[in-house]
């Protein structure tokens, strides 16, 4: 480490944004010289890449190496032969999925309940974090967080359970209606109503979890620039909308474009519990199709091309919701260095 | 040769990629155990065509079967149902008493009856995780398990096949059709959980809260009896459509018309047991969480007295009584008699002769087969013996004591930790025996025998086919459809829609084979691929 070169090349690592006008690189490098590079930004960062091996190793073993499961896609898989003794069958499961009128309506319904929540319950979170943020009285916002986000740590039987209980036909509300006399209704059957009821059991159960982050952003803008625009006469309003709101725009998209990644991950326990009270027409979605075909009927080879489709549609959705980010200058998830 | 032939070819062949079994050895070809009936103990209220005896009484003398432990001391692990509180395995004085006295320990993995063919389908995907001895319920068996069971599994034919079955007494003493029902592609894999003749599945009502109710002999009548019963706070029903399948004569899965197979959801019974359905669920009498498709909760809006009339397997009987009669003598329930949907004498479906099998994971050691196989002999001891007194009630004074009518009478301990987990294992043929409750063994025996009246076969009755992986899902829309219709989401014109997509999307070709195997014709199709392959 002692020639001149390799002392340029620590000083070029540690100041990556500056240009060198006096000795530009050329558009191909030289092989021997990024190879060197490449040598010493591993020894600089040897420290923190062998922090990183087990979280990598983690990573492959649990994320990367299922995924080799999915050439049962293009088989017709039996569990009992296994994947080495099940004939391939080409793209004959991936036809099925795609000309499958089940299928299709699985997905219709997965995107309306992902739209639905994206209106309904996405800004759920942001308005409860900027009512929490705006109380004066630090007890009172710690009691209200605290009540807000414990429904998340309840179990989607015990929300169903709960909202049967209340909202249901034998249900706490019928009953004191029946003792005014009044006709009952159930809402827990009811096919027509059921976005309101998975979007509201939703915003019960996570509105408040999902504040949190909200919050986390909230805490870090700077109290002056709320007393600048106090002098500056702005009212209550006005600092909202021109000094809070544009602090969290970065998380708001974030999250955004994480929840549009997730769009058709709507929520297997909360609906499968519910697809008989109000029929597989309005419930069934991805995923409790993709339990039904593949865990019950045990055709896993089509519940995985299934599945296939459902994660590169997540992913195009991410990419793209990303790269409309950039646009737009903001930061997404990720920006090429 | 039509589609169907060549389709079958591929399936009976045993070299394509689904299996298909044409059914289970028959009796006097050597392959079935030979049934040799033991007795120990004559029945109070004898059974009829097959049904169950029953016992009000405990014998006077238990008789020792088992002078000594049979097994060698090996340890094995078993995967069983339960329908209740799973009792803990760690440290159960009932679990630990059997084990000893057997000679052989098994070590029990219980899980949820409700959800236990989910977690079996999960379980058999992993053959390196399959358990030593599995059982599986006649309703619960996986999709493509008659091409998984000779992979899994140890084919028990040459255990006990014929007269080699005489070295297990107790095992030859359950009826050869159970033994049928538990075997696959001509062999014997599984071990049975005999059920007796007369039906699996009832109508029951609150006997206690309706005391005077006159009983209904139609379907018009049963709606009429539902409806009024929706009063005082009670409300009517649960789901009933098992009693309805019965009540209009609905097959589970082929009817022969005129020499040809009609599929059950082309009947017009199955299409006149949802109307009725539909009719039921518009009284507003069904419980609005059975409404909600709540079925688990079921047992317990019916023993709280929360609806006054359910449709449950007969098990569940017994099961109710022992769990409500303790704390109120008076609880009561009766099943309703059957009776055809216009009256007069109801055409009643025989049920499988074995409700479960348990099958011994595949292997190379004899000699631990042998050991399960003696631990079987053991957990089928007959009811009159001290063996089967201990697996049914524990140990006295620990789990049970005798009252003052030499009945047991279960203990706090015996009530937490005596549950089904042998007898879903094996059991002798099915008897009803309860000195503490001999109203029930009359009401439950008497019934049955009634039902053995009326019962028919179906075309496969005792066959195990298994059908090619592509049609599993074909009826998963009529699971659906039922439900829809029945609370009024669907009518029948979606049913014929869905049964023109049935015909269209693979109905047509399984009915075909099912017909050339209901003609014979699929071994003759099998004997051509063999020659050809040769």
């Amino acid at each position: 480490m002692s020639s001149t070169t390799e002392i340029d090349e620590v000083r070029d690592a540690g100041r990556p944004g500056e240009t060198r006008p006096s000795r530009p690189a050329p558009r191909n490098e030289p092989p021997a010289r990024s190879r060197k590079g490449w040598r010493l930004r591993l020894r600089q960062d040897r420290t923190l890449l062998i922090m990183c091996v087990p979280a990598v190793g983690l990573l492959a073993v649990f994320a990367y190496l299922p995924m080799l499961g999915n050439v049962i896609a293009w088989q017709d898989y039996s569990p009992y032969v296994g994947i080495a003794n099940s004939q391939f069958v080409g793209w004959a499961n991936f036809e099925r999925v795609f000309t499958n009128p089940l299928f299709l309506d699985a997905v219709v319904n997965t995107l309306t309940i992902t739209a639905f929540q994206l209106v309904f319950f996405f800004p759920v979170p942001i308005m409860l974090a900027l009512f929490v943020n705006g109380l004066m009285t630090p007890w009172l916002r710690n009691v209200i967080q605290s009540v807000v986000y414990l429904p998340h740590f309840f179990s989607w039987v015990l929300v169903v359970t709960i909202f049967q209980q209340i909202l249901g036909g034998a249900g706490l509300l019928n009953q004191e209606l029946g003792k005014l006399g009044l006709g009952g209704f159930d809402m827990m059957t009811n096919p027509d109503t059921f976005l309101l009821l998975v979007t509201s059991q939703a915003v019960w159960k996570d509105a408040g979890w999902g504040m949190i982050i909200f919050l986390a952003a909230l805490s870090t803008v700077n109290p002056e620039h709320y007393e600048a625009a106090a002098l500056d006469g702005a009212g209550r309003w006005r600092r909202m909308w021109h000094v809070t709101l544009p602090a969290i725009r970065p998380t708001i998209i974030l999250l955004l474009i994480l929840r549009l990644g997730d769009s058709l991950t709507v929520g297997f326990e909360q609906l499968i519990l519910q697809r008989g009270a109000v029929g597989a027409e309005v419930a069934e979605v991805i995923d409790t199709y993709v339990y039904y075909q593949g865990v019950v009927n045990g055709d896993w080879a089509f519940a995985a091309a299934a599945g296939l489709v459902k994660g590169l549609v997540s992913l195009l959705l991410v990419l793209g919701a990303n790269k409309l980010a950039h646009l737009f200058g903001e930061a997404g998830v990720y920006k090429k260095a | 040769m039509s589609t169907a032939s060549i389709l079958a070819v591929a399936l009976l062949a045993g070299c394509g990629s689904a299996g298909a079994g044409t059914g289970g050895p028959e009796e006097g070809d050597g392959t079935l155990p030979n049934y040799v009936p033991l007795t120990f103990a004559e029945p109070d209220v004898p059974g009829i065509n097959g049904a169950p005896d029953g016992y009000t009484q405990l014998p006077a003398e238990f008789e020792r079967q088992f002078p000594e432990a049979p097994g060698s001391g090996g340890t094995y692990t078993a995967m069983t149902p339960l329908w209740g509180a799973v009792p803990k395995t760690d440290g159960n004085q009932y679990l630990e008493s059997v084990n000893e006295a057997m000679g052989t320990t098994i070590d029990f993995q219980i899980t949820d009856g409700t959800t236990y063919g989910d977690k079996l389908a999960a379980v058999l995907a992993d053959q390196s995780n399959i358990p030593d001895w599995v059982s599986i319920p006649t309703w619960n068996f996986p999709p493509r398990f008659g091409q998984a069971v000779g992979t899994l599994f140890e084919d028990l034919t040459p255990f006990l096949a014929g007269d080699a079955v005489a070295a297990y007494p107790n095992l030859a003493n359950i009826p050869t059709d159970a033994w049928r029902s538990c075997s696959w592609n001509g062999k014997v894999y599984g071990i049975p959980f005999p059920a007796a003749a007369g039906q699996r599945n009832a109508a029951f009502y609150r006997s206690d809260l309706l005391p005077d109710a006159e009983l209904p002999t139609t379907a018009e009548e049963m709606l009429e009896f539902v409806e009024e019963n929706h009063a005082d706070g009670h409300w009517g029903s649960n789901d009933l459509w098992i009693f309805a399948t019965a009540m209009f004569g609905v097959p589970s899965k082929w009817k022969v018309v005129d020499g040809e197979l009609v599929h059950r959801v082309e009947t017009q019974e199955y299409r006149d047991a949802l109307q009725w359905m539909a009719d039921l669920y518009a009284t507003g009498a069904v419980h609005p969480d059975a409404v909600a498709d709540n079925a688990a909760d079921g047992k317990q809006r019916f023993e709280s007295g929360d609806v006054v009339i359910t449709a449950d397997g007969v098990g569940a009987w017994h099961e109710a009584l022992s769990k409500m009669r303790p704390a109120d003598p008076e609880w009561d329930m009766a099943a309703l008699p059957y009776f055809a949907a216009a009256g007069g004498d109801p055409v009643l479906y025989k049920s499988d002769a074995a409700s479960m099998c348990s099958y011994l994971k595949a292997t190379d050691d004899d000699a631990q087969i042998e050991e399960l196989l003696d631990a079987a002999n053991f957990l089928a001891a007959p009811f009159g013996t001290e063996e089967n007194m201990t697996i049914t009630n524990g140990v006295e004074g620990v789990h049970y004591e005798l009252d003052q009518n030499n009945a047991p009478v279960k203990t706090d301990l015996g009530r937490t930790e005596v549950q089904p987990t042998f007898m879903f294992l094996v059991a002798p043929p099915e008897i009803v025996a309860d000195p503490e409750k001999p109203d029930y063994v009359e009401a439950r025996v008497k019934w049955q025998n009634e039902t053995t009246l009326h019962e028919v076969e179906e075309p496969f009755y005792g066959m195990r086919v298994t059908e090619p992986n592509q049609f599993a899902s074909l009826d998963q829309p009529f699971a659906d459809l039922e439900k829809d219709i029945a609370r009024g989401r669907k009518n029948m014109e979606d049913l014929d829609s869905a049964i023109e997509t049935w015909r269209t999307s693979g109905g047509e070709e399984l009915r075909t084979l099912y017909q050339e195997i209901l003609d014979g014709e699929a071994d003759e199709i099998a004997d051509e691929s063999a020659e050809v392959d040769e």
